[in-house]
């Protein structure tokens, strides 16, 4: 039976009572937030209150896929995993590839709305619309490639797939993530944790409901028009599938970026041993790899001699364990890699902890002792980047230490202000000082330290879709807040960010208006993506996160001691006033009424209504 | 000696890291086709479109600064000097 892409529904499960209700979504919904980030963040504003503990029951834990997400929309395999983050206290939505969220789709069910805690461990079966809640004792303590394997030989249908947490999960790490397709990652902001506390081992489904676009002729010609676009691209047809994100070590690193030894320096001495050339010099990339309807193809798969195999590094995660850690070997880099999705942890996440450990070790603030046994905390350890990985992964030793992210460690030793993070959460691979623009975008990101809710490099470094200069201030707030918006659209459509290298605001909307048959016009897609910013900001002002929290750790008001950019601070808190003027927002960073009452957000809660027969 | 370095997909395409060349004073139009001269993949087109300007995307570095932040493709290049080309690339 084909689904209209509006005619999705929502699946609430509540694992405290055992049961399950349908629900369905009104069209207003899709007009308002699109799908995916945007309403499900509406619907955690709704039913949850924002400063309630994120590892209690009362925390929801939403699956969300995209408007377009299982259509034929170029890149519309991403589903999100919205809830409250127990790193930073903020709303959380962690975006992943693979199949799972298409799979999903198709069994009906727009979102997956999960809530209270079981008493045991158990997962969550859909075949189309038959949910079964079974019991996943005997998965308890599995690594997510085992768990997914037994799962799916339980589940005995071809063409399933999986969702998962592994033991950082289960053990609420604070930067634990949930792996879908076994390498696939709804990485950040400690997800998996959330998933955890509720005692959910994973979700399967399997779904054989196509979905039907509205204008099925006009969509069909939308689509083929924006793949051809993305395959002519030089960025996303070429350059991404050759050597998928790590395309960019040394970019970065040439441009003074590239953030090394936690932070200390800005280019790294050996990046040509663990750069996107290196990785096919070496040998160890076999190919590349799609998510579900992506003719990109950026992920990587590696074999890695001695046999260990496995989807990754993928750039962020590289520099995590290798520049920012000080390690030249690729091989421990990869395997930090493999194990981070195994035991479902954050990769960005783990590896800026280790860098952040191994400099409060050398300045003498971690003792050896401390480490339980484990290997010396030095910068440039392969050994200690993959015994600690492994380490936090399981909460052992000196890892469960680590398991609670760096800023938490870093207040554990006294010294908090070696978290190079931003609300608690790790900063990606991107030195602010160098980029302007894109350290407004980390200090003013609503999940904390993030590089994917306005990824400025694009202009400032990569020239796409202008080349600006990166230490220009001028007119950065417009385009970080222009970024930030569009980047809500693109999420809450299901769609990839990376598609918006070669595509532009009215190509999303030609995709929105002919998969759904609505007419809206490019400023009011965007205006859904400024709601959706606002409605997320309004969810942590609620959870008492305060704007003074919109800044950059202190060591970013230092000069870079090193390479092209060596001198460079960052100016963020020149750049604020305007951007909070741009925004409508008052001067201290809250959120006038009239600014929430102009996007409908002064709206009453939206009520679903429970699906019959 | 000036150090021209291949990145990203242009070195797998010249299947090499880099090319030096002894020259000084000389801009990165000139500079490109020199090393175009030595280099015996034709690589030139995955930086510059069919009128010689940089495509869009195109990352010619000058000691780490982006060469459309100094005088473009007239920058002039000095002894000693590193310049590092990457086609249009994007991840993250």
């Amino acid at each position: 039976m084909c689904m209209k892409v509006t005619d999705a529904g929502v699946l609430r499960v509540n694992l405290s009572k055992g049961t399950f209700v349908e629900e369905s979504v009104g069209e207003d919904m899709y007009k308002m937030y699109l799908g995916g980030r945007g309403m499900a963040a509406k619907l955690l504003s709704d039913e949850i209150d924002p400063a309630i503990d994120a590892l209690s029951p009362d925390n929801k834990l939403i699956f969300a896929n995209g408007l377009l997400s299982g259509t034929s929309a170029p890149t519309g395999g991403r589903y999100m995993v919205i809830t409250k983050s127990p790193l930073t206290g903020t709303i959380a939505s962690s975006n992943s590839g693979g199949i799972f969220g298409a799979v999903m789709r198709r069994t009906g069910y727009l979102m997956i709305v999960i809530e209270g805690r079981s008493s045991k461990p158990v997962y969550i079966s859909i075949n189309d619309n038959t949910v079964e809640i079974k019991d996943a004792v005997h998965l308890w303590g599995l690594g997510t490639a085992a768990a997914t394997d037994k799962i799916l030989q339980e589940f005995g249908e071809k063409r399933a797939s999986v969702s998962c947490i592994g033991p950082a999960g289960e053990k609420l790490s604070k930067i634990a993530c949930i792996i879908n397709d076994k390498h696939r990652a709804a990485g950040r902001s400690g997800v998996g944790a959330v998933m955890g506390s509720k005692n959910l081992k994973a979700i399967v489904v399997k779904g054989s409901n196509p979905i039907e676009s509205e204008e099925k002729d006009q969509f069909s010609a939308y689509a083929k028009e924006k793949t051809k676009m993305l395959k002519e691209n030089a960025v996303t047809g070429e350059g991404l599938p050759a050597l998928g994100t790590k395309v960019l070590d040394s970019i970065i690193n040439q441009s003074g970026l590239y953030p090394t030894r936690n932070f200390q320096f800005a280019t790294f001495e050996d990046t040509e041993e663990v750069s996107g050339e290196a990785l096919v010099a070496k040998g160890y990339l076999k190919s590349n790899k799609a998510c579900f309807g992506c003719p990109i193809a950026c992920g990587r798969y590696t074999v890695l001699p001695g046999g260990r195999e496995g989807e990754g590094p993928e750039y962020e995660s590289g520099w995590a364990f290798g520049a920012d850690c000080g390690v030249n070997d690729l091989i421990a880099i990869t395997e930090a890699n493999f194990i981070c999705n195994d035991l479902g942890l954050d990769t960005i996440s783990t590896g800026t902890t280790i860098a952040a450990a191994m400099e409060m070790y050398e300045k003498g603030y971690i003792k050896k002792e401390d480490l339980q046994n484990g290997p010396e905390m030095k910068f440039g350890s392969s050994e200690a980047v993959v015994y600690y990985t492994r380490m936090t992964g399981m909460r052992e030793g000196f890892g469960d230490l680590l398991a609670e992210g760096s800023y938490r460690l870093g207040e554990h030793f006294g010294h908090p202000e070696l978290s190079m993070s931003v609300k608690k959460q790790e900063l990606p691979a991107y030195d602010p000082r160098g980029v302007q623009g894109h350290g407004l975008s980390y200090a003013t990101s609503n999940r904390g330290g993030c590089h994917v809710r306005g990824y400025l490099i694009s202009p400032e470094i990569l020239g796409s879709p202008e080349k600006l200069d990166p230490q220009e201030l001028t007119g950065k707030p417009q385009w970080v807040k222009t970024f930030q918006d569009l980047t809500a659209v693109i999420d809450s459509a299901g769609l990839c960010l990376f598609s918006s290298f070669a595509l532009g605001l009215q190509d999303y909307t030609d995709l929105i208006n002919g998969a759904t048959g609505f007419s809206m016009t490019a400023e009011e897609v965007l205006t859904i993506g400024e709601r959706i910013w606002n409605l997320e900001r309004d969810f942590n002002l609620k959870a008492g996160i305060s704007p003074v929290t919109d800044s950059l750790p202190e060591r970013f008001l230092e000069p870079i001691p090193d390479g092209p950019q060596k001198g460079a601070v960052s100016h963020v808190q020149q750049l604020l006033p305007e951007y909070y003027s741009l925004r409508g927002w008052n001067k201290d960073g809250t959120i006038p009424k009239g600014k929430l009452k102009q996007l409908g957000l002064e709206n009453a809660k939206v009520v679903l209504v429970r699906k019959t027969g | 000696m000036i150090r021209v370095r291949f990145f990203t997909i242009l070195r797998l395409l010249v299947k090499r890291a880099d090319v030096i060349l002894d020259r000084r004073g000389i801009s990165v139009r000139d500079l490109l086709d020199d090393a175009q001269r030595a280099v015996p993949v034709p690589f030139l087109h995955k930086v510059l479109d069919d009128e010689g300007k940089m495509k869009r995307g195109t990352l010619i570095l000058v000691n780490g600064r982006h060469v459309q932040h100094l005088d473009g493709l007239d920058t002039i290049i000095e002894d000693g000097d590193e310049v590092s080309l990457f086609p249009p690339g994007g991840g993250g």
